[in-house]
């Protein structure tokens, strides 16, 4: 506390020389809102800045203390044109960190620069978010079930602010209407759950008026250590999200024992600073949610869908305390057609950056974005800083892998839950390698088959067995074509009782005549054929069983042949 | 932006991966089938190389194309 007092010290000490030094911006108005409902410190101020001095100004300076600062998680101004029923259009100004050379170590500066340059005599109405994280300190620091948490804030009624400041005033507001103790200075006023310090006038620049609140509060202090969100893009259809969460209670730590009775019995008055659900934002239509730790499926959670958004309320599997760990995994579908958009030449995949979770802090987020196989040319565009790199995952159906996108960021809070844009290059072709390599898988087992049927791999080729084996193949083969032969006789006999009902139909002998002798000369070709093959069978000591069938068949064909010219005369002499 | 962006989709509707993946397995089990029956009952001179590949590239597009179909529709998103 005392080096704490030193610092802000030797900021008083410089602001006495420092302030000629500066441009000659003043802040006409300023009012600050502190929220203090949450474990992330939320402070809004609107401001109206004006030029005194001759020189037109392009860029407004904030500055904070460095212990504020080192828990900055998120500085956002923006600058509108006219007040009130004329107000112009809000634009976004940029912020760089620029630390001018006499500044004290212990203040950093943030520049915002101006769309347009401020001239003399003009002024500016902005409007600033700042998130700070880590900025409520438990006090006492460790309670047991029964007590509830008390933290300690420490502000300045007066805004460090490089320029003089006409008016301003500053509004905290606490969690309950309940507070411990707060500093009181002039002009302070606590109504409902507000503390009102000022207005206070006509302050020099960087001035500065400790102030420290103790407050109850039972607000749910999530912070999620790490977390690890997976994006995997798949072109057939889906985008599936997997989030990793390593969660812990931030706020006072439990000393003592857990009384289950107790918690069970009487929750509101042991395990009031206790947190039962998470509440999570998922888009909507998103399908197929699980949410499973490394023992199993956790069966308590709810989903309450419509057609704006999704929402989970899952319950850990036990009420978390001061302290207390546990982790889980989330995963959730979404289709592709709300996420992935096509631009000229380029695909990009439009998602959003944070934790779908409610009001939880990130300490640690890694984003992984998996692009699928074949994707070229990627680049990642976030609205804030953070830390790229790439890598590739190995996952069903890959050959080279998938590249992968890693964008990691600390202190994420839930005002980093803005869309951002992964630009890549894909040709549709390439979604036609993964079929083609279950193809192939497939073809090589028929392959393999076909050559275990064609190759042989008996090691002797001159044994009795063997030889026996190829004769009956011989046998089988000859049997085969025979059959094959006697199927086509077969078909021209048919063919010959077609043309005879035929002719019996419409009289038309030369058709009949053309058809037998085409008959003729086919089943000529047959016994010519059959020939050789009767011949191989008959020198075939295997064929002795079935040799005898062969020729009584070959002999009924015979047979009916030469019968069937009979009855085709017969027909002839009745026309 | 000046042009508008349009959303990408699958190739193939996605309502349609079930009854896409069925019939497809279905006709090239029976491509299988027949290509077994084929090597089963044909002599060691009769049979054809040609007609074997055929059927066994027949075979296996169809067989490729109902598992990937049954991948997508059971949710592996490949």
């Amino acid at each position: 506390m005392s080096s704490f007092r030193f610092d802000l010290l030797l900021i008083l000490v410089f602001a006495i020389h420092f302030a000629p030094g500066l441009s000659d911006l003043v802040i006409s108005k300023l009012d600050r809102r502190i929220d203090l409902t949450s474990q992330i410190v939320r402070m809004t101020l609107t401001l109206k800045v004006e030029n005194t001095g001759t020189d037109p100004v392009s860029e407004v300076s904030l500055t904070f203390p460095e212990h504020q600062a080192n828990n900055l998680a998120l500085l956002v101004a923006v600058s509108t044109k006219g007040k009130g029923k004329s107000r112009g259009s809000a634009t976004n100004l940029p912020i760089k960190i620029k630390q001018p050379n006499d500044s004290p170590p212990s203040l950093i500066w943030y520049a915002a620069s101006l769309p347009k340059e401020l001239g003399k005599g003009e002024s500016l109405n902005m409007d600033v978010l700042v998130v700070f994280t880590h900025m409520l300190r438990p006090f006492p620091e460790k309670i047991t079930q029964a007590e509830s948490q008390l933290f300690l804030f420490q502000e300045s009624a007066h805004f460090t602010s490089p320029y003089n400041v006409k008016v301003q005033s500053l509004t905290v507001k606490l969690p309950s209407e309940n507070v411990e103790s707060y500093t009181k200075l002039e002009n302070t006023k606590f109504s409902g759950s507000e503390i009102k310090y000022g207005p206070y006038e006509n302050l020099p620049a960087l001035s500065y008026s400790p102030v420290i609140i103790h407050f109850p509060s039972n607000t749910p202090f999530a912070v999620a250590k790490e977390l690890v969100r997976e994006i995997e893009i798949s072109h057939w259809g889906n985008v599936q999200v997997t989030e990793h969460y390593n969660l812990i209670h931030g706020g006072a730590q439990s000393t003592g024992e857990f009384s289950r009775l107790d918690f069970q019995a009487r929750p509101h008055l042991r395990g009031a600073s206790a947190f039962r659900n998470l509440i999570a934002m998922l888009p909507p239509r998103a399908h197929s949610i699980y949410y499973r730790d490394a023992i199993g499926n956790i069966s308590t959670s709810n989903i309450y869908g419509d057609s704006s958004k999704t929402l989970l309320e899952i319950e850990p599997r036990y009420p978390m305390f001061g302290g207390w760990k546990t982790s889980f995994t989330i995963g959730y579908g979404l289709p592709l057609q709300d996420y992935l958009f096509q631009l000229g030449g380029t695909r990009f995949l439009n998602i959003t950056f944070g934790s779908p979770m409610n009001d939880v802090l990130v300490e640690n987020l890694t984003l992984k974005v998996v692009l699928p196989e074949g994707s070229r040319d990627i680049s990642v565009s976030v609205p804030f800083p953070v830390k790229q790199s790439q890598e590739t995952k190995f996952s069903h159906l890959d050959i080279a892998g998938r590249p992968t996108v890693v964008v990691e960021k600390i202190n994420v809070v839930p005002e980093h839950n803005q869309y951002f844009q992964v630009h890549y290059k894909f040709s549709n072709l390439s979604l036609l390698t993964e079929p083609l390599m279950l193809i192939c898988g497939f073809f090589s087992l028929f392959v393999a088959c076909i050559i275990y049927m064609h190759a042989d791999f008996t090691i002797s080729k001159s044994s009795s067995s063997y030889l026996a084996k190829l004769q009956w193949d011989e046998v089988q083969g000859t049997i085969q074509q025979l059959q094959d032969i006697i199927n086509r006789c077969l078909l021209i006999h048919d063919k010959l009782e077609a043309s005879l009902r035929e002719l019996s139909r419409n009289g038309d002998v030369q058709a009949c005549k053309a058809v037998r002798k085409s008959a003729d000369g086919l089943l000529k070709d047959f016994s010519k054929e059959s020939k050789p093959l009767l011949a191989i069978l008959q020198s075939s000591p295997q064929a002795a069983h079935i040799l005898p069938k062969v020729e009584e068949l070959m002999f009924n064909r015979h047979r009916w042949k030469q019968r069937g010219p009979l009855l085709f005369g017969h027909r002839n002499l009745l026309e | 932006m000046t042009q508008s962006a349009k959303p990408i989709s699958s190739p193939v509707p996605d309502a349609w991966y079930p009854s896409l993946a069925v019939p497809m397995l279905a006709v090239g089990l029976v491509i299988t089938a027949s290509f077994f029956i084929y090597e089963a009952t044909s002599s060691r001179k009769n049979r054809s190389l040609a007609k074997e590949l055929v059927t066994g590239a027949a075979a296996s597009f169809f067989l490729g194309f109902g598992s990937l179909f049954l991948l997508l529709a059971s949710g592996v998103y490949v």
